[in-house]
């Protein structure tokens, strides 16, 4: 909850109607504006003016309110103090309640209350905003039965008969809000008056960024962000509510987070909200010194900001400073003995570093001093989710819901819990807890199984014999909604697969369309965190983690994992990939949109760089090092006898001399006249090749083009020069697949398949590819590396009959027996119509296999629904002779037709 | 007092519930309607081809029985005319004339339908012809057996129109508004006409396991192409004008059941032999067995369940190779 906000009220000021007032109504149309300066120069001349015929004593008053409000604004708060000071007596009780305000964002809470008391005693006009300010005191480091019952007292004001000014609604709705948590119906009441402060005066800003970040507090990102960019429409420089939209790209998951942080803060560096903010995204990097800077700036304007205060703690926390930290929970505590966020705040960091465990202890201490906290129970149920512990998880997030039934995290996991019914679990193998959905988990387990199985056992002795606790939960979602909320809570997340520890879960195949991306790739990957997790106990940072296990995929397979594309060396060339030693913000706060994607790609190169110069054995010192609680770059010194600086610097070395032939042919083409600045046409790109010809995009293009006009001799010859430039290239217009369409059309079978082989080698997800290459070897009569490449389809999209059917076939031509019978059974499981032919073959591959009784089961199973089918019955008469069946024809593919 | 080649009659009906017996014949209409573009006149015309094709040559329907129109008739010697409105009602007046009461007809329409006002066309070069239209003309096939299958977008009307007694209609969607392109037809034409949908091992492929094959792998198309699916097939053959999607355990297909093109083998080995006449019997008499022994799937324990089938299914084996013996005797 943000409610810590005291409720502003200088921005709500009705504009006067008097003609002598004209230049008060354009200052305060300034200040609303976002014109600070020219508001400030205005505003203070008007307020320092004598009442008289151009200026009535309450313009003079308005003008003071409006004068304070714009200093408060951009954070001169001992300017706007010294205001107050100056201001005739006859109007400081009007501009207490600003005053107690401002002394308020300074941590002056007993002067603040001073003030506050003098507005409500004295009658000021805004004495139904200093009320609802005393509650917010109150509720914070008093009574909350008495801060409740002063907000219940708003109610009343509503209801009443005397009609309500804009800044008595938008204290009303705070009021209300507050409310909402014992009563969440209450949610509504205060949108909705909300909503009648802003139409009671739509020049007034204050009940829209509050609904903004009633919002926020809703997790609700979408909504927050409308509101808040509607208020940044007519101010653009409103600090809180720049602030506020940060908070909901971070929500969103929006890139240049932290550009709009500064944002804020530049119009207000004072805005302790901002600094604290500001902070969590420094820790989220584990960037705990400029963390610190900021919570230091913070407190020195607001010495006791809980919230501050708050992520101190968490920042002493996470570093494992257990003195420091209990001293500032108490200091904390000390001041508002029920301030639950103080623990959900630690917490939220936590899980930040994947600390499940401590994350879900802090929960728990949090509803230990507020029981109303539904955003403990929250966290609490979230990280039970994570550790496994469905059903505590359930209960908890029911409680949270029961509590806020407005947020979207809550009813999202909540809803997704429902669906866990209809999840097969399978706990067969003790080392492994396999949930996957019941449609497809006939087909995709045994593949699962055979994955996590290979994986397990490299991932063992890649680690020195190390394994993770066990048994490891393994979660498979057909829908990405579904994976998303149970990651974040939240639908959109991009990723496909997320580790906490020894639970994993991850999309399906089927959650993707065909071809995005290879699930057991992802499986592998998601395992070799666990281990990392387990080894570290979760200590290790994200980059290192991350990186470490696209390496581990790259050891598993040839062309697993991320590869170097030439969107990512340009990147690289244009300055704009971070140095291992800042690698973490890549993945945390992304810069650019690629970002995220080139980090992983980096961290992975920097472990093929680590493993090639100081072998695997200084990869398992490190993560033991990570559990001891070093940092990084001791890590590194100690270990690898290198400096962060000069691990940057070697890396970089590394990098330039890995992909300089691709970095030289990425150059910009020359220009030169008579060279099209953006050519479209064969004839542009060839001039283009003709003044650059070792470029590789200009090559690639023109090879493109060439093709496409089934020119192909000479998008041969383009095609063969853009891979002496950049060999690696694995993309999907890589030149490997048009010279292996080249080849193909001219019957040359061999190299057409050589240049598939390459390319699939590069690129693991390339399902077309690898079809195109297993026709080709089959017509080769290669039947093992057919097989071999319908394998590795199967591991990007296992959904069609006829992929399972040519690899049955396949393996049994090359007496893989038990490959066949998984590819038969495979087939059975996408339920193809014709289920008795389905059968029939699952139960030869099991005469084959040596497996009677299964073979007996299969072709009960294909008679039951056609007694009369003869082969079946032949097959069956031999099976009850115990003689050993002659090889009968197969039937014919369930599915070897398509619509034409 | 029967014959004894009368006997070997009924018994084949008995063995065969449902299927045409002997002195019923098979007529087949197909007409494909315009094609808009070359890309679809191509598809329409070797749709079309192949079911022409595999109603004359592989189910030896007579020629005589087989009207093919088509948009376009140069593209194919065996096109009849063209697929005008006033040559669809000749061809159904033809068809008429030349069938008898009990026999079974095929019509197949190949091509674009649209629905506008409420009211369901299948597109053809001039005027279009209405689901209505239709429904006239295959009032005169009255006491046939039909099957009326409307491949085209935005077909689905066209079942409440011709819903009826001794009628199974096909459409490719189940309402008009789902008017994009259809990719039933192309799965619908090749079940039909191949042995790919033998989906109960007969040998012949019914209608309604045409229809269930295809129903299954356009759903799969769909599906693994990542798309939604903007057509839904249906069959309506109890005459109630409401369609079904999934046949099994549905109000609609027993009729569908029992249409094939393909003549039933059983006919051909009409017989007055004795011993085949008591094996034809003895077959009968297991494959009831069998029936009432899947009824109780479920409801005995698996074991017991699998066990009594494999006898059974064994006394089926023996059975149907000692028929097999007896007619290489004979």
């Amino acid at each position: 909850m943000t409610l810590g906000f005291l409720l502003c009220a200088f921005a709500t000021l009705s504009l006067s109607t008097g003609a002598a007032a004209q230049t008060l109504d354009e200052a305060i149309s300034e200040l609303r504006a976002g014109t600070y300066e020219a508001a400030i120069e205005a505003l203070g001349e008007i307020s320092r003016s004598d009442p008289g015929p151009d200026l009535s004593g309450d313009d003079r008053r308005r003008a003071y309110v409006a004068y304070l409000s714009a200093l408060a604004e951009v954070g001169r708060y001992e300017d706007a103090l010294e205001a107050v000071n100056q201001a005739p007596p006859a109007i400081v009780t009007e501009l207490a309640n600003t005053a107690g305000k401002i002394l308020y964002e300074l941590g002056q809470i007993d002067r603040a209350r001073e003030q506050f008391l003098r507005a409500v005693q004295g009658g000021a006009v805004d004495r139904n905003s200093a009320r609802l300010n005393l509650a917010i005191i109150e509720w914070r480091y008093g009574d909350r039965d008495d801060a409740f019952a002063a907000f219940d007292s708003f109610i009343d004001l509503y209801n009443g008969s005397t009609p309500l000014s804009s800044t008595d609604l938008t204290a009303v709705a705070t009021a209300v809000q507050y409310l909402g948590i014992r009563e969440h119906e209450l949610f509504q009441d205060a949108l909705r008056a909300y909503d009648e402060a802003v139409a009671a005066d739509p020049g007034s800003l204050e009940p829209r960024v509050l609904i903004g970040e009633l919002f926020l507090d809703k997790y609700n990102g979408p909504e927050a962000d409308a509101a808040l960019r509607e208020v940044l429409e007519r101010n653009p420089n409103h600090p809180r509510a720049l602030l506020g939209l940060a908070r909901a790209m971070k929500f969103n998951g929006t890139v240049g987070v932290m550009d709009q942080v500064e944002a804020a803060l530049e119009q207000n560096e004072n805005l302790t909200t901002a600094r604290v903010f500001k902070a969590r995204l420094h820790l989220e990097v584990e960037n705990h010194d400029d963390a610190r800077t900021e919570l230091e700036r913070a407190l020195e304007v607001n010495p006791v900001s809980l919230e501050a205060l708050s992520v101190l703690a968490a920042s002493h926390y996470l570093r494992g400073e257990n003195g420091e930290y209990r001293r500032i929970r108490d200091q904390v505590t000390a001041l508002s003995p029920t301030y639950a966020e103080l623990f959900n705040d630690v917490a939220d960091l936590s899980v930040q570093s994947r600390k499940y465990v401590e994350a879900a202890r802090l929960a728990e201490e949090a509803i230990a001093v507020d029981s109303l906290s539904w955003r403990a129970y929250g966290i609490l149920g979230m990280n039970q989710l994570r550790l496994g512990l469905i059903e505590e998880g359930r209960a908890n997030l029911e409680t949270a819901f029961e509590g806020d039934p407005y947020s979207v995290w809550f009813y999202n996991t909540l809803d997704l819990l429902d669906t866990f019914e209809y999840y097969d679990v399978d706990d067969e193998d003790p080392r492994f807890l396999f949930v996957v959905h019941e449609r497809e988990s006939a087909l995709l387990q045994p593949y699962i199984e055979q994955i996590a199985e290979e994986a397990f056992e490299a991932l063992v002795e890649r680690y020195g014999g190390y394994e993770p606790p066990l048994p490891i939960r393994i979660e498979v979602y057909p829908n990405h909604a579904d994976f998303s909320v149970r990651t974040v809570g939240l639908a959109g997340m991009g990723a496909l697969g997320v580790t906490f520890g020894s639970l994993l879960a991850m999309d399906s195949p089927a959650a993707r369309p065909r071809g995005d991306f290879n699930w057991a790739s992802v499986l592998w990957h998601e395992l070799a965190h666990v281990f990392h997790l387990g080894l570290t106990g979760h200590e290790v940072p994200r980059w290192f983690s991350e990186g470490l296990a696209v390496h581990e995929q790259r050891q598993a397979r040839e062309g697993w994992g991320h590869q170097a594309d030439p969107g990512f060396l340009s990147r690289y060339r244009e300055g704009l990939l971070l140095p291992v030693s800042k690698l973490n913000e890549g993945f945390v706060q992304p810069s650019y949109p690629e970002q995220v994607i080139d980090s992983y790609l980096q961290a992975s190169l920097v472990f093929d760089f680590i493993e090639s110069r100081w072998g695997l054995q200084a990869i398992r010192d490190m993560l033991r090092g990570y559990r001891d609680g070093r940092a990084t770059p001791e890590l590194m010194e100690s270990l690898l006898r290198i400096s962060m600086d000069n691990l940057d610097q070697d890396f970089d070395e590394y990098f330039q001399q890995r992909f300089a032939g691709p970095l030289k042919a990425l150059e910009p083409p020359v220009s030169s006249p008579g060279i099209p600045q953006s050519p479209r046409t064969i004839e542009d790109w060839t001039r283009v090749v003709r003044e650059n010809p070792d470029n590789f995009p200009a090559r690639l293009a023109l090879g493109i083009m060439l093709f496409q006009e089934d020119r192909f001799e000479e998008a041969e010859e383009h095609f063969r020069a853009a891979l002496r430039l950049f060999p690696e290239y694995g993309g999907m217009d890589s030149p490997y697949w048009f010279l292996a369409q080249i080849h193909q059309q001219r019957g040359e079978t061999e190299r057409a398949a050589a240049a598939l082989a390459r390319l699939t080698a590069l690129n693991e997800s390339h399902y077309e590819a690898f079809l195109q290459l297993a026709d080709l070897r089959t017509e080769l009569g290669d039947a093992a590396g057919a097989a071999e490449a319908m394998d590795a389809a199967v591991l990007i999209y296992p959904y069609e009959v006829d992929l399972h059917d040519r690899l049955a076939q396949a393996h049994d031509a090359r007496g893989d027996a038990v490959g066949a019978v998984r590819e038969r059974r495979a087939i059975l499981a996408l339920e193809p119509a014709d289920l008795a032919g389905a059968y029939y073959n699952l139960a030869l591959a099991y005469v084959t296999a040596g497996d009677p009784a299964q073979a007996r089961r299969s072709v009960l199973r294909a008679l039951e629904i056609a007694p009369n089918f003869a082969a079946a019955l032949d097959l069956l008469l031999d099976l009850r002779s115990g003689a050993s069946p002659p090889r009968p024809d197969r039937q014919r593919s369930p599915v070897d037709i398509r619509p034409r | 007092m029967i014959s004894r080649g009368t006997v070997a009659i009924v018994m084949l009906m008995a063995t065969a519930a449902g299927h045409p017996v002997l002195g019923q014949d098979t007529h087949v209409l197909v007409i494909t309607g315009l094609g808009g573009d070359p890309e679809f006149r191509e598809k329409f015309s070797e749709w079309g081809g192949t079911l022409v094709e595999a109603a004359g040559e592989k189910f030896a329907i007579p020629v005589e029985n087989i009207i093919y129109l088509s948009e376009d008739p140069a593209t194919d010697p065996r096109i009849q005319g063209r697929s005008t409105r006033e040559n669809v009602a000749e061809a159904f007046t033809t068809l008429a004339s030349n069938s008898r009461p009990g026999d079974y007809i095929f019509v197949v329409l190949i091509g674009h339908g649209s629905y506008t006002n409420e009211e369901s066309r299948f597109n053809l070069p001039g005027p279009d012809l209405t689901a209505k239209d239709f429904g006239l003309h295959l009032d005169q096939l009255s006491e046939r057996r039909v099957a009326f299958a409307n491949l085209a977008s935005a077909s689905g009307e066209f079942v409440k129109a011709l819903s009826g007694a001794g009628r199974a209609i096909v459409t490719a969607t189940r309402t008009g508004r789902e008017r994009n392109e259809t990719v039933f037809g192309g799965y619908f034409i090749d079940a039909l006409s191949g042995e790919t949908a033998d989906l109960d091992k007969d040998g012949r492929v019914s209608l309604w396991e045409a229809f269930e094959f295809a129903r299954t792998e356009v759903t799969r198309e769909y599906a693994t192409s990542n798309r939604i699916a903007t057509e839904h097939a249906v069959l309506d053959d109890n005459g109630d004008g409401e369609g079904s999607t999934e046949l099994v355990d549905a109000a609609d297909g027993a009729l569908a059941r029992t249409m094939y093109l393909a003549a039933d083998p059983a006919a051909a080995r009409a017989t007055d032999d004795p011993e085949l006449i008591a094996l034809y019997e003895q077959k009968a008499d297991v494959e009831r067995r069998i029936e009432e022994l899947r009824e109780l799937r479920g409801l005995i324990e698996q074991d017991r369940y699998d066990s009594d089938l494999e006898e059974l299914l064994i006394e089926l084996a023996l059975t149907n190779r000692a028929i097999q013996g007896q007619e290489v005797e004979r």
